[in-house]
C-alpha cells in the first residue's frame, strides 16, 4: 500500500502503547505515528485501564512483565469492563516466546502475540490489520 | 546557598535530551505527562529547581532528583502543581459524587445507615465543608439522608484553622454570592466564617495515613477524597497508605485522588471505575472481584 | 441539616510489644484472610519477622494480603527481606513477578550485592528483570554494572533492558559500551535504535 494511502487509512486510528520501557513506547510511538496513528501511552495495566476507560482507541498495544499491573492482568480487567471497551483489539509484546506463554495471551483476550525485539516493519503491519486500517 | 546580590550563578545550560530525560523520570515517578506546547513551561520550572538547589549542571542536580535529596521529588512536584486550596476545587469530583457515586453507595446501605465521608488530608477545611455545601447545594435527597463528614490531617494547625472555618475571599472564588451568602458570615475583616452550624457538623481529627494503628480508628467509610498527599510519599510510604485506606473503606467504597495523580502510581489495590465527570477508585466488593 | 458527627475513637495505647508481635506473627498463618491481612498491615518493623513474613507469602492465595505482606517485607527492606522476594522473580505468574519487581526497586541499597549475579543468571528473563532493580542505583555504579553487561551479553532483549536503564541513569562513560552494542546488534530490530537515543542522551553528561 502506498505511503500516502496508508498515512489516510492511518488517520483518526488511535493506539496506546502500553509499556514500562520509554524507549520501547518511544520506538513504536515513531514508527505509529509517522504512519499516520495518532498514540498515547501507558507505563503500566493500571494506567492503560484509565486511558483505555477515559478516550476511545482502536488497538491497545502491550507488553507482558510490568510492575504493579502486568500486562496479561490488563487484558482480563479490559475483558471485562464496560462493553464498548471490552472488545478492544490487542496486540501483546513479549520477551517469552513458549507455548505456555502464547496459551496464557490467548486465554487473557489478546488477538495477536509478537515476541521482542519486535521491527517497526511487523508492528505497522500487525497495528494496520488490527485497527482495520489496511486493505 | 547564599550567594552575594553581585554574584549572580551562571545559567545552567540545559539540553533536549537532559529535558527528555527530566520529563520521562517525572513521567515514571508521577505520570505527569506534558504535550510540546507546554515545553517552555517545563523548561522554566526545571531551571528553577536547578537553581534553587545550587545545583552546578543538570546532571548533578538530576542526580538529586533521583536519590530525594533534601526531598527535591516534593519541591519538583509542588512546582509543578497548583497548590492553593479552595473551596469546590476539583468541582468535577463532586460532581461525580452526587451524580454517580451516592446513587451506588446508597444501593449498599440501610436506609438507617449514614453516608460516611471522609477528607484527608483537610487541611484547613476548604475540601470537607466544599463537601457539605455541595451536597446541600446539588443533591436532592440531601436532607433524606444522615450524612457522617469527617475531615483529618497531621497538622493541628491546619485542624484548628479549619475549626475556625474563616476564610478570605480568594479561597471562595468558585463559589456564588449566593451560595457564600447562605453559608457564611462576613468577619468584618474582609474574611468570612463558615455557619456554626455547619462548622459543628464536621468532625476533625488528627490523623496519620501511614501509621496504620492510627487509621484502625477509621472504618466504613463510603467515599474518601485523599487528593494530593499521596505523590509526595516514597514507595513504601504510598503502598502502606493506600492498604490503610482499603482498610478504611467500606467493601465497594470510593476514593478519590488529586487530579494529578494516579492509582497507576501508588497501588494494585483499587478498581479503576470510570464516571462521566470522573475517573475514581473503588475498593472491590469482594476480594475474587479484584483485577 | 443533614449532618451527624460521630465520635472517632481515641488513639488505642500501643500494647506491650513482644507479647503482641507473637500473637501477630501466628495471625499470619490464620485461616482467615482478613486476619492475615490484619497481621500483615502490623508487621513490617522488625528484622526477626522476615522468615515468618516469607513462608506466609509463599503460601497467600489472596492477592490483597499478598501485597500487604510484600510491603511489609519492603519496610523492613533488609537483606534478607530481598532473599525472600528474589524467587519472584522466576515467578509463573506475571503478577507476582510484576510484585516483586516493585518491591525489589525500592531496595536499592539491600539489593545491590545481588545484582551482579542476577546479571549472569542463566536466564535472561531474570536478567531482564534484574537490570531493571539497577535503576536507582548511583549513577557510576549503575553505568558500571550495565556497561559490563553490555560488553558480555548476547541476548537482544538483555541489552534493550539494560540500555533503558542506561538511558535514565548513566553517565557519558557509557558511551563506548553502546556504541560496541549497536554494533554488535547491527540489524537486529529495536537494539540499535536504542543504543541511539542512549547515546544521545548521555552524551553531553559529566562522568
Amino acid at each position: 500500500m502506498p505511503q500516502n494511502d496508508r498515512a489516510a487509512a492511518a488517520s483518526g486510528k488511535r493506539i496506546l502503547v502500553v509499556d514500562d520501557s520509554s524507549l520501547v513506547r518511544l520506538y513504536c510511538r515513531d514508527a505509529l505515528e509517522q504512519a499516520g496513528f495518532e498514540v498515547e501511552q501507558a507505563i503500566n495495566g493500571i494506567e492503560a485501564l484509565e486511558k483505555v476507560l477515559a478516550q476511545p482507541f482502536d488497538l491497545v498495544i502491550v507488553d507482558v512483565n510490568m510492575p504493579r499491573m502486568d500486562g496479561f492482568s490488563f487484558l482480563r480487567a479490559l475483558r471485562r469492563s464496560a462493553p464498548d471497551v471490552a472488545t478492544l483489539p490487542a496486540l501483546v509484546i513479549s520477551t517469552e516466546a513458549g507455548e505456555l506463554d502464547l496459551d496464557d495471551a490467548r486465554a487473557a483476550g489478546a488477538n495477536f502475540y509478537l515476541v521482542k525485539p519486535v521491527s517497526q516493519i511487523d508492528l505497522l503491519r500487525h497495528a494496520a490489520v488490527l485497527t482495520g486500517a489496511s486493505t | 546557598m547564599a550567594r552575594s546580590p553581585a554574584q549572580k550563578p551562571p545559567a545552567v545550560h540545559i539540553t533536549q535530551d537532559d529535558v527528555q530525560r527530566f520529563c520521562e523520570f517525572l513521567y515514571r515517578r508521577t505520570g505527569m505527562m506534558f504535550s510540546d506546547e507546554k515545553r517552555y513551561y517545563i523548561d522554566r520550572r526545571l531551571a528553577e529547581r536547578i537553581a534553587a538547589t545550587g545545583s552546578p549542571s543538570f546532571q548533578a542536580y538530576f542526580a538529586r532528583l533521583r536519590s530525594d535529596t533534601d526531598h527535591e521529588i516534593e519541591h519538583l512536584v509542588n512546582a509543578f502543581t497548583v497548590n492553593e486550596t479552595y473551596f469546590y476545587r476539583e468541582e468535577h469530583q463532586l460532581r461525580c459524587m452526587t451524580t454517580d457515586l451516592l446513587d451506588r453507595i446508597l444501593r449498599g446501605k440501610r436506609p438507617e445507615e449514614p453516608i460516611r465521608i471522609w477528607s484527608i488530608p483537610c487541611s484547613s477545611g476548604e475540601e470537607p465543608y466544599s463537601i457539605a455545601v455541595w451536597l446541600m447545594e446539588n443533591w436532592s435527597e440531601v436532607d433524606s439522608y444522615n450524612i457522617e463528614i469527617v475531615g483529618s490531617d497531621i497538622d493541628t494547625r491546619a485542624l484548628r484553622a479549619a475549626a475556625d472555618g474563616i476564610y478570605g475571599e480568594r479561597a471562595l472564588m468558585r463559589l456564588s454570592r449566593d451560595v457564600v451568602a447562605r453559608y457564611f458570615q462576613p468577619t468584618g475583616s474582609g474574611e468570612y466564617q463558615i455557619d456554626p452550624g455547619l462548622r459543628n457538623s464536621i468532625q476533625f481529627t488528627r490523623a496519620n495515613l501511614v501509621d496504620g494503628q492510627d487509621m484502625a480508628r477509621y472504618r466504613g467509610f463510603d467515599l474518601v477524597f485523599c487528593r494530593n498527599v499521596l505523590i509526595y510519599f516514597d514507595d513504601a510510604s504510598r503502598r502502606s497508605a493506600a492498604e490503610n485506606l482499603y482498610d478504611c473503606l467500606r467493601p465497594g467504597g470510593y476514593i478519590c485522588l488529586g487530579h494529578s495523580e494516579t492509582m497507576s502510581r501508588i497501588s494494585p489495590l483499587f478498581r479503576v471505575c470510570r464516571f462521566s465527570d470522573a475517573i475514581v477508585y473503588q475498593r472491590p466488593e469482594a476480594d475474587d472481584a479484584a483485577e | 441539616m443533614p449532618f451527624v458527627k460521630r465520635e472517632i475513637a481515641k488513639p488505642a495505647k500501643p500494647a506491650a510489644a513482644d507479647s503482641n508481635e507473637g500473637s501477630v506473627l501466628a495471625s499470619l498463618r490464620s485461616s482467615d484472610p482478613e486476619v492475615r491481612w490484619g497481621a500483615a498491615r502490623a508487621l513490617g518493623h522488625r528484622a526477626d519477622e522476615v522468615p515468618l513474613l516469607a513462608a506466609a507469602l509463599a503460601a497467600e492465595t489472596v492477592e490483597r494480603v499478598r501485597e500487604a505482606m510484600i510491603t511489609a517485607l519492603m519496610r523492613i527492606g533488609d537483606e534478607a527481606s530481598v532473599t525472600a522476594l528474589l524467587p519472584y522473580l522466576r515467578a509463573q505468574d506475571a503478577g507476582l513477578r510484576a510484585a516483586a519487581i516493585e518491591a525489589l526497586q525500592a531496595l536499592p541499597d539491600a539489593i545491590s550485592p545481588f545484582v551482579t549475579a542476577l546479571l549472569k543468571d542463566d536466564d535472561s528473563d531474570v536478567r531482564i528483570l534484574a537490570s531493571e532493580l539497577v535503576r536507582n542505583m548511583p549513577a557510576a555504579e549503575a553505568t558500571r554494572i550495565l556497561c559490563d553487561l553490555l560488553a558480555r551479553e548476547q541476548h537482544a532483549n538483555v541489552c534493550a533492558a539494560a540500555i533503558d536503564v542506561l538511558t535514565e541513569v548513566g553517565t557519558r562513560d557509557a558511551v563506548p559500551a553502546l556504541r560496541a552494542c549497536a554494533a554488535r546488534f547491527e540489524g537486529t530490530p529495536f537494539v540499535p535504535f536504542a543504543a541511539s537515543i542512549a547515546i544521545a542522551r548521555l552524551s553531553g553528561t559529566e562522568t
